[in-house]
This record gives structure tokens, sequence and C-alpha cells, in this order.
């Protein structure tokens, strides 16, 4: 591990440490208050842009711990993020149950649904496992839009979160409940991953045949990997279910299980702050060509609005075609590279 | 020796890094400027919001819808606005994901005087009713009888799908009679598995019990699908005498093609019912023989008809300089949005005046457009109103014949299948 120029690690707490210096702390405290308030005193927008980037980091994370840990390839991420958010709703409405009973409650739910996602990993992987859990995204979509328990096609309309007659109603008041779950998440992932777990994660990853030899339970490791993948998904879907209080069978394609690979992409396989580099990047990004396009049209009258707006589409392809070649590791290995030339200061190399 | 190498390595990447960080500090400007409106900040504006899918499945209608709207509008500000008050298009690709859909409004919703929302997808109509309800806007969806049956904020384009299918039932005994046929025909129904494909028979099968015509089990197949093979043989063995279809194109020409390949389109009537199906320029171009003898029930001017309308024609000639056989169907759509807006501003300027100017006084004027003939013709009525949300109760029929869409039949009053079913 780097460390800043002349910081040792003198205690083996200070060794398990994640934040290990004063300006690690000051840099953490710094955020979370940034973090506090900014429904407070940024604008709207920003507050709405962070609520959907909370929700797609913490199903993102999960499927960090599927793929790129423990090197199992998933496009289910949307499906089982839908299980989460109808799960949720069922639970609120019909079974009479609070959000915050719901929440936790749901991600179980989605976490038990997702084993019958990691059974085919068993058998296959690579290409095959990627198919078998296309198809899985399938037969839930096909199951979600034919029971009466999920409304058809009509979908449900999940109340917002609340405490007494406080109503987490608005983009400024769920960010509150979002964020902090989003936070809570993303540490249980990255202590997760320092855990006699998480390294047979990796060991699966990296040679799941030598793993075996030494001893890792390849069944039981791949289906607790899943698991916890779902759980993260179907926490995703619950906060998403009630922060836009629709939920509908459209709101989880296939297209939003090939984002979130592409986020890994860009934020690098196998690392936590990759999934906040791909997500961030991703989402600006789409985000940018939501408020360039009606420029770009107004600046070029003759290309007109929909092939303005539809430049998106293009955008993603670009920039993952992009990362592939250019930067395969990811933006987190970037990162990497560059807190490493900052902490050997003064010195060159 | 050693570390002149290396040293222009890192050169290289400081360099690339540099290039990266320019390209992204000339996008956050840009993207700045996006919002500000600054060139507006001189004129009178408000502003009209598409959230459309331009990208995806249903973006065979959006493209050329909003071409016609945004053509529209054009046309509206050179000719001077709406009492000097001029119409800011904003069109959002929302790739029929609805979680972009609802990001896009929260980006635009602090828009100025955003007076409306044009929602070219039913279940973003749902998601975002809670949010345009707080901000007193006027929406504008597709069909959904919901919205009808619902009564608030939001506004169908035309008629319903439900209306639209008892419409066509209505046509299927017409048609039924008029061969000199006894007893009640089997219908089939073939559309897509999502709410759109489902939405007529949420009325439209109460209204088939009522006129005691069989309706076959309903076949859907997922948006996309290419090959309808094995629906449609079902439906065939089944005995169909219609089988209703739709979807947006090419899905209707592609089952058409896929009907005709199985000698289907000689035995059964195939009757396109929600709008959006065989176009000119796009399926019956593609599969002439195929889709020769298909039936389309609509509620806006199609084929000949929309492209020799007089400002249709003039807008496409002056902002498209393509052919007139280019012209896609839903041009016409599109002209009929502005055409409502600018009604509807005209009576809200003269009501409240630029500076009082917002949602809660569209919303009353939309309520006031109803019998009014500012669409000149494009759809066969307008019945906003306080009751009503439906943008039209009239729809017309096309056949397909030698490539060209011609009517055989004038506007005429669907019925009300919306309150037939319990939404």
């Amino acid at each position: 591990m780097w460390r800043p120029c002349g910081t040792f690690d003198e205690t083996y707490a200070k060794d398990m440490a994640i934040v290990r210096t004063w300006r690690h702390w000051a840099a953490l405290i710094a955020a979370l208050l940034g973090l506090f308030l900014l429904p407070l005193w940024g604008p709207y927008y920003l507050v709405a842009f962070m609520n959907n980037l909370a929700v797609t980091i913490i199903a993102v994370l999960g499927l960090q711990i599927v793929s790129g840990y423990c090197g199992q390839i998933s496009f289910g991420q949307a499906a089982f993020m839908a299980v989460g958010a109808y799960a949720s709703a069922i639970l609120t409405l019909k079974g009479g149950l609070s959000f915050w009973v719901a929440l936790p409650l749901s991600g179980i739910l989605t976490g038990l649904f997702g084993l019958i996602g990691g059974a085919p990993s068993l058998r296959i992987k690579g290409f095959y496992l990627a198919m078998a859990t296309i198809a899985i995204h399938f037969v839930t979509m096909w199951l979600i839009l034919h029971l009466d328990i999920t409304g058809a096609t009509g979908g449900l309309n999940p109340a917002p979160p609340s405490i007494g007659s406080y109503s987490f109603d608005t983009d400024e008041r769920i960010y509150y409940i979002i964020v902090p779950v989003m936070l809570i998440m993303t540490c249980g992932a990255r202590n997760l991953i320092r855990t006699r777990v998480g390294r047979a994660f990796v060991a699966i990853r990296d040679n799941d045949l030598a793993a075996q030899v030494m001893g890792v339970n390849l069944f039981y490791y791949k289906m607790l990997a899943f698991f916890i993948s779902c759980v993260y998904a179907g926490i995703a879907g619950s906060l998403w279910a009630h922060m836009v209080q629709v939920v509908h069978p459209e709101q989880f394609t296939l297209l939003h299980a090939l984002w979130y690979i592409g986020m890994l992409i860009v934020g690098g396989m196998g690392s936590i702050p990759g999934v906040f580099f791909g997500a961030i990047f991703i989402r600006i990004l789409d985000e940018l060509v939501l408020s360039v396009s009606p420029v770009l049209a107004g600046w070029f009258p003759w290309l007109g609005q929909a092939p303005a707006a539809a430049l998106g589409v293009t955008a993603f392809g670009v920039v993952i075609v992009l990362f592939l070649i250019r930067e395969p590791r990811g933006l987190a290995h970037r990162w990497e590279i560059i807190k490493a030339s900052t902490r050997l200061y003064p010195f060159a190399h | 020796m050693i570390g002149r190498p290396i040293r222009r390595k890192e050169a290289i990447m400081k360099a690339r890094w540099i290039r990266w960080v320019v390209l992204l500090a000339a996008l956050v400007p840009l993207a700045w400027a996006g919002g500000a409106a600054t060139a507006e900040a001189q004129e009178k504006y408000v502003a009209y919001l598409s959230l459309a899918d331009y990208t995806g499945p249903i973006a065979g209608l959006n493209v050329p819808a909003d071409m016609g709207v945004e053509d529209f509008f054009k046309d509206l500000n050179e000719r001077g606005g709406v009492d000097g008050v001029k119409v800011k298009f904003i069109g959002v690709d929302t790739r029929y994901d609805l979680a972009r859909g609802v990001s896009a409004y929260k980006r635009y919703r602090k828009e100025p005087k955003l007076l409306v929302v044009n929602c070219i997808s039913t279940p973003l109509g749902k998601a975002i009713t809670p949010l345009t309800e707080k901000d007193n806007l006027v929406v504008i969806v597709p069909g959904d009888g919901e919205f009808q049956a619902k009564r608030g904020r939001v506004f169908t384009w035309g008629t319903c799908y439900q209306d639209a299918y008892a419409a066509t039932m209505d046509w299927v005994l017409e048609d039924w009679k008029s061969k000199g046929k006894t007893g009640s025909p089997k219908v089939g129904y073939l559309l897509w598995d999502n709410p759109y494909g489902r939405e007529p028979l949420r009325g439209g099968k109460e209204y088939m019990e009522k006129l005691g015509i069989t309706l076959l089990p309903p076949e859907f197949f997922p948006p996309g699908a290419l090959e309808h093979t094995v629906y449609l043989t079902r439906l065939a063995e089944a005995g169909a005498d219609y089988i209703i279809i739709g979807g947006v194109d090419p899905t209707p020409s592609n089952i058409l093609r896929d009907a005709h390949r199985l000698g289907l389109t000689k035995k059964i009537q195939f009757v396109d019912a929600t709008f959006w199906g065989p176009d000119e320029s796009v399926g019956i171009k593609a599969n002439p023989e195929a889709t020769e003898g298909a039936v389309i029930c609509v509620y806006y001017l199609r084929g000949e008809e929309a492209r020799n309308h007089p400002l249709g024609r003039r807008l496409w000639e002056k902002y498209r300089k393509k052919p007139f056989e280019e012209m896609g169907s839903t041009y016409a759509t599109g002209m009929v949005w502005g055409m409502d807006m600018e009604a509807a501003l005209k009576i809200a300027l003269k009501e409240v005046g630029f500076d009082k100017l917002d949602g809660d006084a569209m919303y009353r004027a939309y309520q006031k457009l109803g019998g009014g003939d500012h669409r000149q013709g494009m759809t066969g009525n307008c019945t906003y109103g306080p009751e009503s949300r439906r943008g039209s109760d009239m729809v017309k029929f096309y056949r397909v014949q030698k490539g060209k869409l011609v009517p055989i039949t004038g506007w005429r009053k669907a019925p009300d299948a919306v309150s037939l079913h319990k939404f």
C-alpha cells in the first residue's frame, strides 16, 4: 500500500485502516460535510442528479463484487434491480410494511432470487454465463409483465418513505436516505473485499481451478457473490422505486445492464473507487449530452433536434471503445498512477 | 541515459491528460450555455419540452413527429410568434429509458416559462405526473385511456387507443356484413408485449363483448422482435377472420411481411388499430406486396392527404428540402402538437398576459381548445375540455392500395371505450 513519504504503519490497526492520515480524515470530513450541505445550498438539479447517481453506484457496486472481484460476468443487474424495486413496492403497498422494513427485506429477497442467477455459474463461465444472465433478465421481465401482483403493464406506485408525518417526497428530502445508504453500502463493499470472503472471490476470478485446489469452495463463494451482488441491486431498486414513486417493467431494460457493465469498464474492474469513477463519468457524460444537444441544435439548425439529441448513444459507444483501447484498466488505474506520483514527491522516481 | 525515455514517456502522458482536461473544460461551459438560454434573454420566450425516443424502439414515430413540431415552431417564430411570444423547442432523447426521461425532466423543469411537456411514452408520462402536477405543467401523451379516466393535467394527443380499437371493431362488423357473411367474426390480436400493446384491450375488450365479436386469445411479442410466424400461425389455426396489429412502423409492416409469406394476407384481413401503422416511406416501401390491402385506423391525416396539406407541404418544403415521398406519416402529428400549443398560448396570453403566464394558465387554455378549428383539418376534431383529456374522438380508415394509403372512410366518431373499463 502506498503512503506519503515518511509515513509508516506502526501498529496492526494502522495497517488495516482505510482512512490513514490526517489529510485523509480532513478530506473525508470535508466530503461528508459537502454531501450533507448539498441539498440545503446546492442547486435542485444537482441534488436530483446525485440521487440518481447514488442509486446507480449501489447497483454497480453489486456488479463490481460479482463481476469485478469474483469474475462472474452478469448482465442481470437491471433485472435484479427490478426485483428489488417490485419487492419493495409490493411489501409496502400490499404487505402494509413500512419502507424502513421493506428496504432491507427487498435486498434479501433479491439476494435469494439472485441465487437462481448464480446457479448456472457453477457449470459455465465467461461468455456462456453472460448469455445465461441475459436469459435470466428476460425471464424476470416476462414474469413481472405477466403477474397480477406486479401490476402487469400498469406497474405500481409506491409511496415515498416517511417518518411519522414527515414524508421524504422531494429530491432534497430523499437525498438524506439515498446518499447515506450509498455510503454504508460502499463501506460494506470496501471491507468485504479485504476479508477472507473477498480474497476467495479474487482467487476464483484469477483462476478458479487453482482456487479450488487451495481449498476455496467454489459452489459456496460463487453463490455468495451472486447473493451479495443481488442484495446491492435489490437495495438500489427499492430506493429507486420510492424515489420515482413508479415501478414499471420498462424502467429496467437490458440496456441498463449494459450501461452498468460500461461503467465498470470505464471505471476499472476490480476496484471500489472504479465504481465511483465509472458511474460519475458515464452519468456526467449523459447529463452533458442532455444539456449540450439543444445548444448544438441551436448552433446548427440544419442538424435538427433529433440528430443532435441522439448524440448520447454515439458518445457512449465512442467512450467505451476509447477506454477499451487506451485505458483498459479504467480510470481507477489512472487514479492510482496519479496518487503514486504525488506520494513520491519530492523524489522523481 | 536511463531517465530520459522515462521522462519522455511521462511528458507524453501529461500531454494526453492535458488534452482530456481541455476537452472536458470546453464541454462544461457549453453545457452551461444550454441551461442559460442566453440568446433568448432579450425576446419573450416560452418553452416546450419534448421527452422523446430518438434512438430506441419508437424512434420511427418520434423522429418525424418532432421534425413536424420543430418546423412548426420555427415557422411560428419567424412569423413573430404569438403576440410577440416565441416558442423555444427543447428535444431530449430519452432512448425509451424511463430513468433518463425522469432525469431529463428534472434537468429542464426549471426552464423559464416551461409550459408544455410532451412525453412520447406512456410509462414516462405516468412517472413524471407527480412532478408535473407539482410544477403545474401541461403534459401531452400518446393515447393511454387512463389519463381520460383519471383526469389531471395530462392530455392525450388524439383519440384514446381503446376508443380507436372500438371504432375498428365497428368497421370490422361493417366489413364482415358487406361481404355477405353472417354470425360474428373471429378477431385475433397481435401487438407488443408492453403497456402500449395492451392498452387497446382495456375497454376495447369490453366493447367487443358488447358487439358480440369473438376475441381469440391475444398474442403479444417483445418490442423489437423481427419474426412473427409463430404468433400468426397460432391465430390462423384458431380461425381468425381479422387480425388487429400495431406497433411503430416497421413493426406492423414486418408482421404483414411474415403473414404474406405464410399466405395469410389473402385469407385474413389485417387492420392496424393504433395509429402508427405501415408508413409509405418505411414499411410499405419495403414490403409493397405484403402490405397491400391492409387497413389502418388513425386520428390524423396520413399518406397523400397529409403530404398535400398546405401547411405540411409548406413546412416540409421550407425546412426539410427533401422529396415529399420521404415525409414520415407522423410529421403531421407533430404539427398538431404545435397547433394546439399555439392556440392555447393565444388564449392564455389573452387571459393573463405574458408576465403571469404559467402552467396553470396553459392548463385552463388547453381545456378551452375543444371544438376549435386551429388544427386546420389535420385531425377530425379537437375535443379537449374540462371533462375531456382526449385530443380527438374522430378516426379515419385508410387502405394500402398499390403502395399508397387511400382513405376508405371519412372522419367518424369513435365510441367511448374508456368508460367501459375500470381503471
